[in-house]
């Protein structure tokens, strides 16, 4: 049904027991996106993605792919959607590439007199196809997570749903992955994808919605977000913080200041190159010594910081 | 007739048709992908083979002459343990053939199973159908081991598949009720302390190797509450007795059991992935 958004969530919530790992989600992803879910861990992405996915129920609110609902409409959202897990599937180390892809293309009904192509054509596309007969307990941890992808496409879905696509894995196993997924933007999938990784968001994501303990933070483009933050990012280390910081606030050019850690301070300015020397002023009036001061671009995990008082990169990443 | 109305008219059983050839489809590629795993895990597959021959190589025989035949009524003790052997192998093989379902469950394979577009009982359905196959090739591997140590069966080829049957109703009971046991418990170590402790008394108290009638009178109620006697009373009767009515009688309860098994292990299905979604 074109016109439907891929997925829409309303209030959608998940309880166990007195916890609320989902707290009421509102989405909406446009077809061809690819829509990214960052969090830190435990911020409610899986539990999200679960009930997207039709494995969990909802306790609250609702949520619909491709215009069906994911309690009420199950199996026509399940014909619609690949889901890559977080952890490759290890039941399967038995069997070979081809024999779990064939399976897989059975378990989606794809006609057994196209089930070699397309097995072989998916396997292709993840650069798998001279693996294909090597048992799956084999493979590398990027191998599994490719071959994880190609079962993902095998059906052809309108959305994909991945969870921590590169998790754990190689810098140059995380670009291959990167490349298929966009690949598969280009062919018309939209793509839903979970991941406490701040560049792969960046990088990735045409928009995307920041959650943290089950609640929908902020939702935008990459870039909208990080210039919700400010024009650039002073990172200053040193042993005064809270003298450093008292002196600063409020100063021209120094849009908002943030601790992050007992000695780290980070600085929202319009323009570095002209705040640096007024910094280094206030600084030595305060007799705040500074040990290191750098500038970047704002990235998502200010945007986090920003809106969460806390960082990203402290929630654990593996 | 419009061709439209034609298309709608047929419309439903064609895709009820479809409905049906997926179904296949997928219990198919299931019961393939449970083929492959048992064969590539060949050291597993060649000693769960030969185990209840064994078993009555060594057990019959050499128990057998401590037997007092006028209480088993019988000088052929190896024919009268047979149908014990082959319940208890089916017994056995419904504990081990819930694994994969549990390792399904625990590593998370089984999530992504369900979040495809198949029907939620194509998988224990699955099961049933390998286990039938399995289970159907190990009976008649111990009938032709039976038969090489000396056992003739008084009723025959017919009587050949009338064991299949009794034995396709065991392991439709014993792979539903594991399966249900497995989808109930939190983990595999649960599983097997529960499994370790059923077993051995469905074994001992059924009538594998001592007669119902030889039995003390507590004895042989519990015996007789145990499903298990009733597919040895069928098969025993079948292998040394001759056609009886008893035959029929007994595999009709037997039948039953396998019913309320495998309502049971529906449930605890539903009841795991109903927490998540239904349909």
């Amino acid at each position: 049904m074109p016109g439907n958004p891929a997925i829409a969530a309303c209030n959608l919530a998940r309880a166990f027991g007195a916890f609320r790992a989902v707290d009421g989600v509102d989405l909406q992803v446009e077809r061809g996106e690819i829509f990214g879910l960052l969090g830190p861990n435990g911020a409610g992405k899986t539990t999200t993605i679960r009930m997207l996915t039709t494995l969990l129920a909802p306790t609250a609110g609702r949520a619909t792919v491709c215009g069906f609902d994911v309690l009420t409409e199950a199996p026509e959202v399940r014909k619609r959607i690949g889901y890559v897990m977080q952890e490759v599937p290890r039941a399967l180390y038995l069997l070979t590439a081809r024999e779990r892809v064939a399976m897989e293309s059975s378990l989606y009904h794809v006609p057994h007199g196209e089930t070699r192509t397309r097995v072989e054509g998916v396997l292709d596309v993840v650069g798998l196809l001279s693996h294909a007969d090597q048992p799956f307990r084999t493979f590398s941890g990027g191998m599994q997570k490719r071959l994880d992808l190609a079962c993902g496409m095998l059906h052809q879905p309108d959305v994909l749903v991945l969870d921590e696509p590169t998790l754990g894995l190689d810098v140059q196993s995380r670009h291959g992955i990167w490349e298929y997924i966009r690949l598969l933007q280009r062919r018309g999938v939209t793509i839903l994808l979970a991941t406490n990784y701040l560049d792969e968001a960046d990088r990735l994501c045409d928009r995307l919605t920041i959650i943290d303990h089950g609640r929908v933070v902020v939702t935008g483009t990459p870039a909208d977000l990080k210039r919700s933050v400010g024009a650039d990012v002073l990172q200053v280390t040193t042993p005064n913080a809270d003298r450093l910081c008292r002196a600063v606030e409020g100063q021209p050019g120094i849009l908002r200041v943030a601790t992050t850690g007992e000695s780290e301070v980070h600085m929202y300015v319009g323009d570095a190159a002209a705040t640096i020397p007024a910094l280094m002023g206030l600084a030595a009036a305060a007799r705040a010594d500074l040990d290191r001061v750098t500038y970047t671009q704002p990235t998502l995990d200010d945007v986090f910081l920003l809106h969460t008082g806390r960082e990203l990169r402290d929630g654990g990443t593996p | 007739m419009s061709i439209d109305g034609i298309i709608q008219v047929a419309g439903h059983p064609s895709r009820s048709f479809e409905g049906l050839r997926n179904y296949n489809q997928e219990v198919l590629a299931l019961a393939r992908r449970w083929w492959i795993e048992t064969r590539r895990d060949r050291l597993n597959l060649v000693f769960s083979v030969i185990q209840p021959a064994v078993w009555m190589a060594f057990f019959g025989i050499g128990v057998g002459r401590t037997v007092d035949e006028s209480i088993i009524g019988t000088s052929d003790y190896i024919g009268f343990m047979l149908p014990g052997i082959i319940a208890f192998t089916i017994v056995g093989n419904g504990v081990s053939g819930a694994m994969p379902l549990m390792w399904d469950k625990e590593t998370g394979y089984l999530d992504k199973l369900m979040s495809m577009p198949i029907a939620r009982s194509s998988v224990i359905v699955s099961r049933f159908v390998f286990q039938l196959g399995l289970n159907s090739t190990q009976v008649i591997i111990m009938l032709a081991v039976a038969t090489l140590l000396g056992v003739r069966i008084e009723t025959g080829v017919a009587g050949i598949l009338v064991i299949l049957v009794a034995g396709g109703l065991l392991t439709m009971a014993f792979t539903a009720a594991f399966s249900a046991l497995c989808y109930r418990v939190a983990n595999h170590g649960t599983f097997f302390a529960i499994t370790g402790f059923i077993t051995l008394p469905l074994l001992f108290v059924s009538s594998a190797f001592v007669p119902l009638h030889a039995m003390p009178g507590w004895m042989n109620v519990v015996a007789r509450l145990n499903p298990v006697t009733y597919a040895i009373e069928a098969v025993r009767a079948i292998v040394l007795t001759g056609w009886e009515p008893a035959i029929a009688a007994n595999l009709a309860i037997l039948a039953v059991f396998a019913a309320v098994c495998l309502v049971f292990g529906t449930n605890e299905f539903r009841r795991l992935t109903g927490n998540r979604v239904g349909g």
